[in-house]
This record gives structure tokens, sequence and C-alpha cells, in this order.
């Protein structure tokens, strides 16, 4: 069961002529409404008049027999009334004597001579506060004046379903008139709306094309007769541009972080170059004195292509993390191993422990790109090592759990300051000074669909990147 | 005979001459009664004319409501002739005199009906006690002394027999008030009943007749008996005598569903005054 988008997620084109449709209806209810109520004003009327000369008509005539009791005078006026008058209106008259017994009746059948007229006068009302409600019938009592005293009274029953079906028909047509009329304005106002916020349209859609990535108006589209509107998409359009050049000034920037994350690991791995070099130049000299001796000689070189291999080994990381970006190779366990290596000298330099713990299975390490997890790793142990400072403490921990590979990298120094949190935490704006280091691995973990937490415990900071291994998205 | 007539009638008119000229201002004035004739304005205008024509002078019908209005206006003068009914008649023998009797389907004889709704149960009068009944007027004969006498044999009234009486001072509102269902019995003059059938066959289908009296004099022509000699009266009396013999006559008869009109003939009331014995008895 989808649930109905709510009114406000609606395109605009859509919202402005169902607004205007539902204006239209209430419009359409009052005016109605209003019809309806007149016509019941005018029918009401109608019926009181009608009513109310009957009554005082038949009161003129019957007063003399009603007060002589003449059963059959009375009878001979009602039923000659009933014949000369609006017969389909009348139902049935009833007069009664002044102690409310039937004298006669238009119907004696209904209402015999004699019989109590109390069950006629349920639910009659004078001819002036006669309403329509929605009975068939309606019941109308008055009483019989003849030479100023009440001689007795009158019931008459009014038959109103032409008036009821009357009124069922105008609201019948009231009812279709203004559902057309509705729908065909509003079917109207869709298309005038429609084509009004075409170019709202066209902007929108620009907005929304190529994954969040803004496109520019064309120029044809932009529609130079209201200048609201156009000036709206050339702002628009200048604000795609300035996007594009803030995103390609990122990509440049954290294309550099690469080489800044080298850079100032480039002191410690020059001492890691350097320190076997002494070695080495001292196996050459070894080499060259004792030339005649093959087991120095064989000594001298083995430690020479230790120190070597140590040399290829650090250039390797070193041109590889240059290159890696490009290859678009899979994650792996030597992928670590290189970055043990180059921050390792790091760690040492400054005196630190260093716990490095890969558990993580191959297959799950291979979920993820190797470039953009060796940078997130490398830019958070270089920030752990500078947070730590000398003697202090440094680890790697990763693992992998049901569908994610979870990289924690913790640290005892002092802990983030905000700004640096927020670079890492936060995707608003840049706060000034500082690196970008943070806010790469941030855009870094984003890109790759996954959760960074941050956790201060006792003395310890403890990054925590998730990264999702399920989906097939990043592959 | 015809010219004997014809010459009677010229010596009526002649004779008559002088008094019509001198009674100008108050012409022959001739009482119907609307429990027999009801207001059918072309029948009473075709009566009219007819009269007049056979008369040779202007006339007027005069309407009242009941028989004892008509008897009234015979006695004190006011009107000359009147078309009353047997009962009243009857009951103002000794002050009036026959002038002729209608003659419906061959016979100056009819019959007063006992009717009710047609999906009423009642078989006869007795079937009827406890309802409510219409009479046309209580000097009616077919509109009330029947049915009274009736009663009478079985040792009641009207009032008694019946939980409510009305007087609807018309036979075809008899009929309008069993048909309407305002009461649940009526006493009618079948003449009426007859007559409405053809012409209101949708009102008389409303009813249904359960009883039927035997023949009685049919509703006759009378005058006072110290003016039967008057020649207007006299005139009148030949008008209504030779009505068959004249195209006019002839249309208000038709109208009138009567066949022609009888000379005077005072047994044929005897069945009415043998009905009044038992009422006055009972």
């Amino acid at each position: 069961m989808t649930r109905l988008p709510r009114f406000r997620d609606l395109p605009v084109t859509l919202r402005v002529p169902l607004v205007t449709a539902a204006m239209m209806i209430l419009l359409g209810i009052v005016a109605s409404q209003g019809v309806l109520a007149a016509l019941g004003r005018v029918q009401v009327a109608r019926l009181s008049e009608i009513a109310r000369l009957h009554v005082e008509g038949l009161s003129v005539a019957l007063g003399p027999s009603v007060l002589r009791q003449d059963v059959w005078e009375v009878y001979d006026i009602l039923d000659r009334a009933r014949s000369t008058y609006d017969g389909q209106r009348l139902l049935l008259s009833v007069v009664a004597d002044e102690r409310g017994r039937v004298l006669a009746a238009t119907d004696p059948r209904r209402a015999p001579v004699g019989e109590d007229v109390a069950r006629f006068e349920e639910g009659a009302v004078s001819p002036d506060t006669l309403r329509m409600t929605g009975e068939p019938a309606l019941r109308v009592i008055a009483p019989l004046l003849y030479q100023g005293r009440e001689v007795g009274r009158i019931v008459t029953e009014l038959d109103v379903t032409d008036l009821l079906a009357e009124r069922r028909s105008i609201a019948l047509w009231l009812l279709v008139g203004n559902a057309v009329a509705t729908a065909l304005l509003t079917f109207g106002g869709w298309l005038a709306v429609a084509r009004i916020l075409r170019p709202v349209g066209t902007l929108v859609q620009a907005m929304d094309d190529s994954k969040g990535t803004p496109r520019p108006v064309a120029e044809a589209d932009i529609p130079r007769g209201d200048p609201g509107l156009s000036r709206l998409i050339d702002t628009y359009n200048r604000m795609t541009s300035a996007v594009e050049q803030r995103a390609e000034a990122e990509r440049r920037l954290a294309e550099r972080e690469r080489f800044v994350s080298l850079g100032r690991l480039s002191s410690s791995l020059a001492h890691e170059v350097n320190n076997p070099l002494g070695g080495l130049l001292n196996a050459a000299d070894t080499i060259r004195t004792y030339a005649d001796r093959p087991d120095v000689v064989r000594q001298s070189a083995e430690l020479m292509q230790r120190g070597l291999s140590h040399l290829r080994e650090v250039t390797r990381a070193i041109l590889h993390q240059n290159r890696l970006d490009r290859a678009g190779q899979r994650l792996g366990p030597e992928d670590f191993e290189d970055l043990r290596l180059l921050f390792e000298p790091e760690a040492l330099s400054r005196k630190q422990t260093l716990d490095w713990q890969i558990e993580a299975a191959s297959a799950v390490l291979a979920t993820q790109p190797a470039a953009q997890v060796r940078q997130i790793v490398l830019n958070l142990l270089l920030n752990a090592g500078a947070a730590a400072g000398q003697g202090g403490k440094v680890s790697l921990k990763v693992v992998n759990g049901d569908d994610r590979l979870s990289l924690s990298i913790a640290d005892d120094g002092p802990g983030l300051g905000s700004s640096n949190l927020a670079r890492l935490m936060a995707s608003g704006p840049l706060p000034s000074g500082g690196g970008v280091g943070l806010r790469l691995v941030h855009d870094l973990v984003a890109g790759l669909d996954g959760r960074i937490h941050h956790q201060r415990t006792g003395n310890e900071t403890i990054i925590r990147v998730e990264l999702p291994t399920g989906g097939r998205g990043h592959a | 005979m015809h010219t004997t007539r014809r010459m009677m009638m010229l010596g009526g008119v002649a004779l008559a001459a002088p008094w019509a000229r001198a009674q100008a201002s108050s012409p022959f004035r001739f009482a119907l009664t609307p429990v027999f004739l009801d207001n059918d304005a072309a029948v009473i205008a075709a009566l009219k004319s007819a009269l007049a024509s056979g008369m040779g002078q202007d006339i007027e019908l005069v309407q009242r409501r009941t028989y004892q209005e008509i008897s009234g206006a015979l006695l004190d003068g006011s009107v000359d002739v009147a078309w009353t009914c047997g009962y009243p008649y009857l009951q103002h023998r000794s002050e009036l005199s026959l002038l002729g009797v209608p003659i419906w389907k061959g016979r100056p004889l009819y019959q007063s009906y006992l009717i009710v709704a047609p999906d009423d149960p009642a078989a006869g009068l007795t079937d009827l006690s406890g309802g409510t009944h219409a009479f046309s007027d209580p000097d009616s004969n077919s509109g009330y002394l029947v049915t009274a006498s009736d009663l009478a044999r079985l040792g009641e009234t009207p009032d008694r027999f019946f939980s409510r009486v009305i007087f609807t001072y018309g036979h075809r509102n008899v009929v309008r008030a069993v048909a309407g269902g305002l009461t649940r019995s009526g006493s009618v003059d079948g003449y009426v009943w007859d007559a409405l059938s053809a012409a209101e066959p949708e009102l008389t289908a409303r009813t249904r007749v359960i009883a039927r009296s035997e023949w009685l004099g049919f509703p006759p022509f009378v005058a006072r008996t110290d003016r039967i000699a008057d020649p207007s009266v006299r005139a009148c009396g030949s008008a209504l005598l030779g009505l068959s013999d004249t195209v006019e006559g002839r249309t208000a008869l038709q109208l009138l569903y009567l066949d022609g009109v009888a000379p005077p003939n005072d047994t044929l009331f005897d069945g009415i005054a043998a009905r009044m014995a038992v009422l006055v008895g009972g």
C-alpha cells in the first residue's frame, strides 16, 4: 500500500490547478447552497400563500356551517373547494368543531365524522411558520373564526412531493452543471498554469538532472518575455557554473591532497630512505675493502640486497599511493601493508606505539575500491599520529561485520576540535582555516555510502568508518 | 282534440292577457326544489322556456333549499305553482291541489333507493344499524319518509337506529355523501339516482343500491286549491300537460328523463299516505 504523495510534494503545475479546482468546488457549493436556499424560500413562500389562502377562504365559507355543526354543509364546501382548487396540492382538509371533533373532511374515510382531530394535528403548524421539512406531506392548522370567536379549526395536509422533486432536480442540475464547469475550468487552469510555469518546469528539470549536478538551462528555453523568470534562470545558470567551478576546485584539491598526505610523510620517509643508505654505503666499502674475501662479499651483498629491497618497497608504496586511483583496483590486505610501510616510520619518529590489526577477510576488503579507502585510512592515521604526539599510541583496526567493513582509527591525543569535527562529520560549508584532509575523508566516505562515527572514551579518540559491503553500486 | 286544446290555450291566453298585463310587474312564479333537480342550468332553462312558451307568458323559476320553504311559499302565495314531493303535498292536502304528475318510464310512479358504498357488505336496511345515514330532506318521501316508515315498522327511529343522521337537502348530495364516504348509507330518490347514473355514471358507480321501495306517486306539480281556477294557474296546468306536444317541451322532458305529464290522480299517492300513517302510528 503506497501512501499518496503529500500535497506539498506535488509539482507546482499540478498544485495550482488543484487549488483552483478546490476553490471552484467551494464556490460551486456556496453558490448552489445559495440557489437552493433561495428556491426553498420561494417554495415556502408559495406554499405558505397557498395554505393561507386556502385556510382563509375556507374559514369565511365554513364559519356559519361550523357554528351550526352542519356536517353536510361543511363537507359540501370542502368537497367543492377541493374540486375547484389545486386538488393536487391539497391532500386532505379536516374541519373540527371547538371541542376538537371532526365535523367533516375532504376524505371522510380517513377522517370520519365525530373522530378526535388530535390525530391530524400532529406536526401541524400555522401557515406563517410553514417550512419544508423533507416530508412529502406537510400539515397546516388554523383556527376557524366566525363573528370574532373561534368556532373550530381546520387542518390541511399539503402534498409537496412536486416541490421536493423540483428541489432535487435543481440540486442535481446544479451539481452536474458545477461539476462540468469546475472540470472545464480546472482543465483550462491546468493548461494555462502549465504553460505559464513551463520555464519553471524546465528549471526544475535542469536542477534535477544528472544526479544532483545542476545543468544550465539552454538559452532557447529562457522566457525573455518574462523579466522575473528570465532573471531567475540567468541567476540559476550563473550558479550552475559556480557550482561546477567549485566541484572542479574540490576535485583538484582532492587530487592534491594525496600529495599533501605524502608530503606530510616526506620527512619520515626521507629518513626511511636515508637510514638504510648508511648501511648500504658501509656494505659497499666492505665489499671494496674485502673483495678477495668471498664470504664477506656475500654477506655484504645480502645486506645490500635487504636494504635495497626495503627501499624498493618504500618507493613502490609511495608510487602506488599516487597511481592507484586511476587503476580502479580493489582493496586488499597488501594495501594495508603499504599503508603501514608509509605510516610506521612517522609513528616511530614520534616514538609512538602502533597497534595494527587487519582482521577483515580479503573477500570483504575486495568490495571496496583501493584508492579511496587508502586515502581515507592514511588521512585518518596522519591525523591520529599528529594528535597522539610524542610517545603516544595510535591504532588501526579493520574488521568486517555482517554487511559492512569497519575501519577504526584510535589515538590517545587530546581529541578533535570542534572545527575539525565539523570538517569530518558535517556536509556544511568548510570552516575557515585548516586543511581539507578531514573534509576529504567525509566526502570519500559519503561517496562510498558509508558512515563516520566519532567516539571519545576516556582519553582515547576513536573514528570509526563503516562502509557497506552488500551493494554492488561501487563495484 | 288537438284543435280543441289549441282553442282552449288560445282562449286561455286571451283571457289571461289583461291579467298578465296587470301582473306584468310580478311574473308567474314556478317553484322548484334543488332536492330534486339540483342546479343544472340547462334543465332549468329548458323547462322555463317550455313552460313560458306553453303558457304564453313569462315565468320566473324560484328555487328554495327545502320542501318546507317551498310549501311555505306556496301557502303564503309567494309562488303560484310548485313541483314538490308527494309527502309535503299530502301534508298540506287540504290546501293544495294537483296540476299533474310527471310520467317516468311510462308510469307516474317512482321508487326510493337505499344506497351504500360498493364495498359495503350490507344487504338491507337492518344491516345499516349503528352507521351514519344521509337523508335528503325531512319532508321528502323517497329521501326520508320511506326509510323512516320502514324503521317505524321495526319499532325504530332514524336517530336511534343510526349513529348519526345528516340532511343534505338534495338527492344528488345524498349520492355524493355516500360516494365520498361521509355517511355509510343514504335514502335517495330512485328517479334521481337513475338519472344520475346516465348523466354522472362515475358518481353513482361509487354507490350501490341495496333496497328499493314499492312504486309510489311521482313528485307532482301542485297549486293552492283556492287558486286552482286562476287563469294563469290553469294555463300553467295546461302547459305542463301539453309539454310532450311541443318541441321545446319534449326537449325539457328529455333533459329531465321524463316521458310527459299525466293528469291529476290522487290515488297515485295512496302508498305515501299509508307510509305517513305508519310514521304517525309509530
